[in-house]
């Protein structure tokens, strides 16, 4: 479903170039739970970026369901995030005036679809978000956030779910909820990358990749 | 979620954001609408004094002796008739009523009369003003209170002048002044009468103005006729048109000058305010890009924004603006006529097109800058 050839992204610095990504060659089939760990600058969230068709590689290619992303126009790069891929981010960035509802149903209307309130309802409810679908971000627990943000992720019925650093913000119980929720995404037939530098997400993988440096590093194994 | 929504649901959220923005909108259009208001007020109350003193501009012929004119008010010496159509085509002058006659004290019936040939009036194409002087018939006259009454005429007599048979129209009432001894009638009878034809002593305007430049209203106006009509010279009687006219040339200044700068300023206020806002939402704008949402709804985002502030400002700056145009606009412009000054409801619907319009363009900049924003760089920004 997912393939990443020899991706290499090098930013200009004044100190020189520095590679975000060397060299990335990954192969991601569809119902896979794949962790990414590594640790802080490790390339981890450039990988998560470049996947999601938000950051041209300067090397190397990125292939969705055959479909070379890269290749699109911005506006089609656009519709197939909106259509394809749904995000969950560390500090959850959920619009701070929108309701808890309205946070979810945002993912509606970039995708063009309507009618999803009852969904965004479903998910919520499923999520443990019932009582709080009126509440504002600032209302809410971490927990409760990252929630929200899991539904918000879900609701276009996306085919890749992207969690960069999922659990970061949150206690280990939270933790442990949120990564339960994307493994029901992922058993459902969903497939999930997550990037983590914890330990915690290991668990409910079904492959866990490492990167250091830019660069999967293939002892396979924490330093 | 609609786009209208959001931007509904963000100005509630930022509040002070907002309200200070609509703010530098309403300081713009509050100052444009009270001055314009009172503006308008000052002319309407200039055409009200100019019509209640009379004609406040003569051109007379450029060999006239400008002293004998002041004392008598008559013109020793005449020009050609043509002078008022060729002062009338002028597009570099404005003017509300020009009048050519021909005046001339003659010794008529044992008595010392003063004869006036009055032209047609002329007004501008279009002007709906009415005229200021009765237009008078070929053949019939008015006489003056002393003339009609040391010889005995009345209304519907005959009277003959110099061989010229005039029907009297009217017998005018006592006026106190030159009026009682003065015979009218039109011009081309007072031209056969005196012998003149096609002459006139002297042309009087109201509101006549130079459209051009500043400065001494009367010195530019002789410039300005000087040029195109070079035989004639002009006298301005009245000293009040004077500074009425300098008044309005103040008023242009105003606008000229202070309008750019608070424009300007209030232009700099709502540009920061857009970018502490589109910076305060990288993070937003990072997220809808992540989801999905094009440029477009980032710029409608933020163009939605503008276009509420514009407006809100705009009514709230009509208002507040006519309150303070009735309210110092007479100590401002020196009106005195109370009724001359009311809210000029056409200033509304100015407000709510241009003030949408500065709003927006004010925002442009910083509007880019958040459609820009690549949402890699900022939603890693933790």
């Amino acid at each position: 479903m997912l393939v990443l050839r020899q991706l290499t992204k090098a930013y200009q610095t004044r100190a020189g170039q520095v590679k975000a990504l060397d060299d990335v060659s990954l192969e991601i089939d569809k119902g896979e739970f794949v962790v990414v760990c590594g640790p802080s600058g490790s390339g981890k969230t450039t990988l998560l970026m470049t996947i999601a068709a938000m950051l041209r590689p300067t090397r190397g290619v990125v292939r969705f369901d055959e479909t070379d992303v890269y290749a699109m126009t911005v506006r089609e790069r656009a519709r197939f995030r909106a259509e394809n891929v749904g995000f969950v981010f560390q500090m959850f960035h959920l619009v701070p005036y929108l309701s808890v509802l309205d946070n979810v149903l945002l993912a509606r209307g970039a995708a063009g679809r309507n009618g999803r309130r009852d969904r965004a309802l479903e998910l919520l409810e499923q999520l443990g978000l019932k009582l709080r679908v009126a509440h504002k971000p600032a209302e809410l627990s971490a927990g409760e956030r990252q929630r929200a943000a899991i539904a918000r992720a879900m609701l276009n019925r996306p085919k890749l779910i992207l969690a960069d650093e999922p659990t970061g913000n949150l206690d280990p119980d939270n933790a442990q909820s949120v990564l339960k929720y994307l493994q029901a995404f992922q058993r459902d037939g969903g497939t999930v990358v997550a990037a983590t530098h914890g330990p915690a997400a290991r668990q409910f993988a079904s492959r866990t990749v490492y990167l250091r440096d830019g660069a999967l590093d293939e002892t396979n194994g924490p330093a | 979620m609609t786009m209208i929504k959001m931007i509904v649901k963000e100005l509630w959220h930022r509040k002070v954001n907002f309200l200070l923005a609509i703010l530098a909108v309403m300081t713009a259009v509050t100052f444009f609408v009270a001055f314009s208001t009172a503006a308008r007020g000052s002319e309407r109350e200039t055409a009200r004094l100019m019509l209640s003193m009379g004609y406040n501009l003569h051109i007379v012929a450029k060999e006239a002796d400008v002293g004998t004119f002041l004392m008598t008010g008559i013109a020793d010496q005449t020009m050609p008739q043509a002078h008022l159509d060729t002062l009338a085509s002028q597009r570099e002058i404005s003017y509300n009523h020009l009048l050519a006659t021909l005046e001339r004290k003659i010794e008529w019936r044992g008595m010392e009369v003063l004869l006036t040939g009055l032209a047609p009036e002329v007004c501008p194409p279009g002007s709906k003003k009415p005229a200021m002087v009765v237009e008078i018939e070929p053949g019939t006259a008015y006489l003056g209170h002393h003339i009609a009454s040391v010889l005995d005429i009345h209304k519907g007599d005959t009277i003959v002048v110099s061989g010229k048979e005039l029907k009297v129209e009217r017998c005018l009432q006592e006026a106190g002044g030159l009026e009682d001894v003065r015979l009218q009638c039109c011009l081309s009878d007072a031209q056969a009468i005196l012998d003149l034809p096609g002459q006139i002593s002297e042309i009087q305007a109201v509101d006549c103005l130079c459209y051009l430049e500043g400065g001494d209203p009367v010195e530019i106006l002789r410039r300005q006729i000087g040029a195109f009509l070079p035989e004639t010279q002009v006298v301005q009687v009245k000293a009040i048109a004077s500074a009425r006219a300098k008044q309005r040339q103040m008023i242009r200044k105003i606008f000229r000058v202070m309008l750019p700068f608070v424009v300007i300023a209030c232009g700099v206020w709502i540009g920061v305010l857009a970018i502490t806002n589109v910076r305060d939402r990288q993070q937003e704008i990072g997220l809808l890009r992540a989801l999905g949402y094009g440029s477009g709804s980032i710029i409608l985002l933020f163009v939605g924004k503008a276009l509420l502030v514009g407006l809100s400002g705009a009514i709230a700056g009509f208002f507040l603006g006519t309150l303070l145009g009735l309210e110092f606009g007479p100590d401002i412009f020196k009106i005195t006529a109370q009724t001359v000054l009311r809210p000029e409801r056409s200033l509304l619907v100015y407000a709510c097109v241009l003030a949408p319009l500065f709003a927006m363009v004010a925002s442009f900049i910083p509007t880019m800058i958040g459609a820009a924003y690549d949402p890699a760089t900022t939603l890693r920004e933790e």
